[in-house]
Parts: C-alpha cells; structure tokens; sequence
C-alpha cells in the first residue's frame, strides 16, 4: 500500500485578510467611541396656569411641604422645612437683615468653591425632612444670581438621593428627584 | 584583495503576528467605549459641564449651549456674551448677556432663533403619525460650570418664552 506522505513544511497562516478586516473596523470604531459619559438632569419651569380658586383650608390636614433650597454665596438656607429642623422654633431674623444660611459653608463665611458648601450635611437634613414627608418629591432651587452652575449641578444632586444611606437592594435612598430652578430675586 | 561575500536572495516575509496582537487589543478597547448615544459635545476650554451623579442617558432635542463667550444653538452662533468686572469681588470678571441683546429678561436673537425652532419641529410632527415626533418642549442645555446663575436665568426664561419648558442639564457622568 502506498503511503502518503505529508509534506513536514508548515506553511505560515496568511493573517493578511484579518489584518485588513481590524484595519477597517479600527477607524469605524474610534469614531463611534465615547470617553466621556454624560448623563441629564430633568428640570421644569415653574407651571404658569390660572390661580387655583382657594379652597377653605381644612385644620386638620397637614399643609404641603413646599420645600426650597436658596443657594447662597454664604451657604444653603433650607426654607419651608422649619417643623422639622427648629422643632423648637426657627430662629428670629432681625428685620432688614438677611437671614443666616441653614448650611454654613465650610470656610465659615463666603463659600470659595462647589466643594466648599456641606452638602452632605444638607443631604442629613433633606433626609430627616424626607422622613416627615415621605410622599414629597418635590424640591425648588433658587440660587443667587452669581451662583455658578456647577454648584446648582451640586444641590441637585444632593438633594436628589442620599448615596450614603442605602437600602437593601442596594440602591441609594432617593429623597426629593424633581427640581424645579426659580429665578431668585436675591 | 579580500573577495566581497555575496549576499544572499531570501524570501523573507513580513512577520504580522505581533501587529495582530496589537491590533486585536485595540479593536477589544475600541468595542468596549463603543456607543450610540444621540447627543454630542465639542469639548472645548470654553465649555466644561460640570460633573453629576445623575444616571438618566441623554435624548435627542433642541441643542442649546452656553459657553463662557457665547449662545449657540444647534451648532449655530446666536448671541456673543461680554465680560464685566463683579462688583463684589474686585479683579474678577463674570459672563453676562449684552444689554442691546435683551428685550427684559428675553434674549432677543436666542428668542427668535428658538421659535424658529419649536415652528420646525411642530411642523414636522404634523406630518408624522408618529407619536414619538411630537413636539413636547424639551431642551438640551450645555451649560459651562463657571456660568453664573443670572446668564442662566434669562437663558431659561428666553427658552420658556419660546415654548421649551422641559429642560434638560447635560452634564458629565460621574464615574
């Protein structure tokens, strides 16, 4: 029986079509390529509508929480939520004078930067007004009008969820996520 | 005299496999940032979003960016904003919107530019059936970080004016 014999030279593979083929895909994927994430923050315009007719408030229930966040340059002042923060009455602010932010900045007097603001302590008492109004989402922002953006950026997140509470599935607590920005007269 | 060695005629071939390697690398980095998101910045150094933990992608609207010298929507210059010294802070200089640009608080170029706009897109979902082509009011804002609050306001109440009353804060995801 004749045998057959295989040639012992191997022959190299020949990479030159899957060299052409990653050289295609290579310029086609580096332009679909995204290095930087972004992500958007939802936010309204105040509603403008007719005037709600006034309704007889009834004394027993509760009335809304209307929860404001004044954005300073000396801090955050947290207004609407003085039930829960001054359970034992808010402190009185002489007339004419402007009253004293409920988060001071860090440095003490005039915040220099967005990491200056406490905003965790501000996420502390967002969170203890979140367990009085456990139903209450919203939250309205006015800042200053030489508050930089980045820092609105800050507030909102703040108050959007408080990241270092996190309940058992592991997502963070979600306190007030819808923000609407008014234009302060500050 | 010493005879000149001849050279020898190899058929070399050119060795790829350590391109390949490279190469295969490459494509495994390339297809991992690999995205098809809608919307688009120029990043540039008069545009920097701020940096936010908010997790909800971007979706295709009316593209409004704020840098520290101007207004440009969809890519089109509108309005070019000047420098003036803060009062408060001697040596320091904060963006604002010309006076001559400003009717009150709207913005008159970046006014007529949106409505131009909000015009376009309702006439386009007059001629979709489609549902999702409706025109809803929503508004891509790139805002620079350092952008104070009053440039951003009269922007706001410019595009609320214009019938863009859902707002949406492009910023950079935080990772």
């Amino acid at each position: 029986m004749a045998v057959k014999r295989r040639s012992s030279k191997e022959e190299p593979l020949n990479l030159i079509p899957v060299m052409n083929l990653v050289t295609i895909l290579i310029p086609f994927l580096l332009m679909a390529a995204e290095f930087v994430s972004l992500a958007v923050i939802d936010s309204t315009l105040p509603a403008i509508g007719p005037p709600q007719p006034a309704s007889e408030p009834d004394p027993n229930e509760e009335p809304p929480l209307q929860l404001s966040l004044a954005l300073m340059d000396k801090g955050v002042r947290i207004i609407g939520a003085d039930k829960v923060l001054f359970p034992d009455g808010a402190p009185e602010v002489a007339e004419g004078e402007e009253a004293p932010p409920t988060i001071p900045c860090n440095s003490g007097a005039a915040c220099t930067s967005v990491d200056d603001y406490d905003w965790s302590e501000m996420t502390r008492l967002l969170a203890k007004i979140k367990d009085v109004y456990p139903d209450d989402e919203n939250v309205i922002v006015v800042p200053g009008t030489k508050i930089r953006y980045e820092v609105i950026v800050a507030a909102m997140d703040a108050a959007r969820e408080d990241r270092e509470n996190k309940g058992a599935d592991g997502k963070s607590r979600v306190l007030f996520p819808f923000v609407v920005i008014a234009g302060g007269a500050m | 005299m010493p005879v000149k060695k001849k050279r020898y005629e190899v058929d070399a071939d050119l060795n790829i496999n350590s391109m390949m390697d490279m190469m295969t690398i490459i494509l495994v980095f390339l297809l991992k940032s690999y995205s098809t998101s809608d919307v688009s910045i120029a990043a540039s150094d008069d545009l920097q979003l701020p940096t936010s933990s908010a997790q909800k992608a971007p979706e295709l609207a009316v593209n409004l960016v704020v840098t520290q010298n101007q207004i440009v929507v969809d890519g089109v210059p509108v309005v070019n904003l000047t420098l003036e010294p803060d009062e408060d802070n001697p040596g320091v200089e904060m963006p604002v919107v010309p006076d001559d640009e400003k009717r009150g608080q709207s913005i008159t170029k970046l006014y007529d530019r949106l409505v131009e706009k909000a015009q376009t897109a309702k006439e386009m979902a007059q001629r979709s059936a489609n549902d999702e082509f409706d025109f809803k009011g929503r508004i891509l804002l790139q805002v620079d970080r350092s952008m104070p609050f009053g440039v951003l306001r009269e922007v706001m109440y410019t595009a609320g004016q214009a019938q863009f009353g859902e707002f949406k804060f492009v910023v950079y995801k935080a990772e």
